[in-house]
């Protein structure tokens, strides 16, 4: 390997990533840090205004909101989507005609553009023209403002949120599933264990890793919801579905606030890490404990 | 990383047997008829589930084949069925368009954005570098990519397309992506090139090969798995994404299938009929490609989503 590491080869071999990543990533992140303490509606110089910004957000009403809003999404999104991921892989793992083909449409709704499965969406959940409330017509039960209204968008948004990520949620479980050692689950039923115990003491603690990876992987794709809320509502009436993502994405580019929209992008970015870190290391610990 | 890895092969094993259920017993006589009718009703419930989960995509295609009169009045009929919703859609969309710029950026970012990866990948894991730790040190650099959300990075990377002069071009989006796939293209290659024996590139260059037949004819082929998955993996992102796409594109000749996809609503207004049509005119070819490529793409996306 000495051979082909001369100084300039490394160097060739390293730039154009680094050239890249630098200016596309880096160079962006830093700058956005800096315009968040700066006032700019595009044109003419940036005022530096120190943290009026970050004061202005904890003022903002409908910063609140999103904040609410994504937090709902988040906690109805992983208390439903883990257990049903779940159940759907211990489901589809039973030997099951075309098994392979049912677990190959679960999947289907991850590969779907977010955008797209808005579009979809606003179909079924839509108060006059979606399917849901007419099926529920049908059924003599009173027709709801699943998108639009005051309060159920982001429960319609974890609908949809689940929809379109609990096959790809089942896929890891299933895969994990596979990986069980036989002699064990096999020593466990020859003991007389029953399907529920097993599940209980055996299979679930053992899979306790495959879970905390989807946890992890939901938490930070809840975190990215935005094309569901532009599509399905545009994050109105009046800001009141909105999550922290499209709010940001209104004030920066639909508003042009632009210091002020970086200081809410930074806000997240530190938000997601800070739950992501705090669920890894709460996980570390209970496994420590265990 | 090994459990990622295991994952990989558990998702390759699946087709070849569906191992008994782990609580299942031996069974005989009227157990035996019991455990029938449980299989029965399991098969029920899968058919079921799957059923439910494909509901809103059966919809959407069921209301691209209604005259507009019947969408909202009686959607359920399947009595007067139409292609017509197609020939407004196929007319008034650039379906050529569309395709063609997604296509173009797509490949040509992910082409770039892998072969770039790998260059430095090999340089981080296989060449010598005088200081050891500058080279943990640029690879952390990029793995910290990881944790950055491209949200923040919208209105930085706008100014800096218009800075550079490459707005209005395609190249203003395609960096981008290049940029934005470099972490986890990093985090898989130099993952593997590390769990990799180099005794076979020891032996080649002890052979004479210079650096580029080493890169081209001795590495790359046998990286072909980790390739596959991060090919998948960014062709899907870049393919599906909107965020950047919406802020980066201003030309109307540029737009691809997912701003497209934005601006139905305000492009066919209650045309719904048109815009279920135009939705399935997105949603197919994609759902083919998918159904082609179906094991590849579940483990390509899945791997790469469990690593990244």
């Amino acid at each position: 390997m000495v051979w082909v590491s001369t100084r300039w080869k490394i160097l060739l071999m390293l730039a154009p990533t680094l050239i890249v990543f630098t200016m596309f990533v880096i160079y962006p992140l830093v700058y956005s840090g800096m315009f968040s303490f700066t006032k700019f509606q595009g044109f003419g110089n940036p005022s530096w205004i120190g943290f009026d910004n970050y004061v202005g957000l904890f003022t903002d009403p409908f910063f609140w909101q999103a904040l609410q809003n994504t937090v709902v999404i988040l906690v109805v999104s992983i208390a439903i989507l883990i257990p049903a991921a779940f159940a759907l892989a211990l489901l589809l793992r039973r030997a099951i005609p075309a098994g392979g083909v049912l677990r190959a449409l679960v999947f289907g709704p991850a590969i779907i553009a977010p955008i797209l499965v808005g579009l979809i969406w606003v179909f079924i959940l839509d108060p006059k023209i979606g399917l849901l409330n007419r099926v529920l017509g049908d059924l003599g039960i009173p027709s709801l403002q699943w998108i639009g209204g005051n309060y159920l968008t982001p429960i319609s948004v974890s609908a949809v949120f689940i929809w379109s990520s609990v096959g790809f949620a089942m896929t890891i479980f299933y895969a994990g599933l596979q990986l069980l050692p036989a002699d064990v689950m096999e020593a466990s039923s020859l003991d007389g264990a029953t399907g529920w115990q097993q599940l209980r003491f055996v299979t679930i603690p053992m899979m306790r890793e495959t879970f905390a990876i989807v946890t992890i992987l939901m938490i930070t794709n809840v975190f990215k919801i935005f094309e569901l809320v532009y599509m399905l509502t545009g994050g109105g009436p009046v800001h009141r579905s909105e999550t922290l993502v499209s709010y940001m994405y209104f004030i920066t580019f639909t508003n042009q606030q632009y210091g002020y929209g970086m200081a809410l992008a930074v806000v997240i970015t530190v938000l997601g890490a800070i739950i992501s870190v705090g669920y890894l290391a709460a996980v570390r610990r209970k496994e420590a404990k265990a | 990383m090994s459990m990622s890895t295991s994952i990989n092969t558990a998702l390759d094993r699946e087709r070849v047997a569906t191992p008994p259920g782990p609580w299942t017993r031996p069974a005989s006589g009227g157990r035996k008829r019991r455990g029938r009718t449980v299989a029965f009703a399991i098969g029920v419930v899968a058919y079921l589930v799957t059923f439910l989960i494909i509901l809103p995509l059966l919809w959407i295609v069921l209301l691209s084949f209604q005259p507009s009169g019947n969408i909202l009045s009686n959607p359920f009929s399947f009595t007067h069925l139409t292609f017509d919703n197609y020939v407004n859609a196929i007319a008034s969309l650039p379906l050529l368009r569309m395709y063609g710029n997604t296509i173009l950026i797509a490949v040509v970012s992910v082409v770039i954005g892998t072969a770039i990866s790998f260059m430095s990948a090999f340089a981080l894991t296989r060449m010598v570098f005088r200081r050891r730790r500058a080279q943990s040190a640029v690879r952390f650099y990029l793995l910290a990519g990881l944790a950055i959300p491209v949200y923040i990075l919208l209105f930085p990377v706008y100014r800096l397309d218009l800075a550079l002069g490459i707005f209005g071009t395609y190249a203003a989006l395609i960096v981008p992506y290049i940029a934005v796939t470099i972490p986890f293209n990093t985090l898989l290659m130099t993952g593997f090139l590390r769990e990799f024996p180099g005794e076979i590139e020891e032996a080649a260059i002890i052979d004479g090969v210079g650096l580029w037949r080493l890169c081209w004819s001795v590495v790359l082929p046998l990286m072909r798995p980790v390739i596959a998955t991060i090919l998948i993996f960014n062709v899907v992102y870049v393919f599906n994404e909107f965020p950047f796409a919406s802020i980066l594109i201003n030309n109307p000749d540029m737009v691809t299938v997912s701003l497209a996809v934005s601006r139905f609503q305000g492009q066919f207004t209650v045309d719904y009929g048109g815009m279920m049509a135009s939705a399935t005119l997105v949603l197919l070819p994609q759902l083919i490609i998918y159904a082609i490529f179906q094991r590849q793409v579940i483990a390509g996306m899945t791997v790469g989503a469990v690593k990244g």
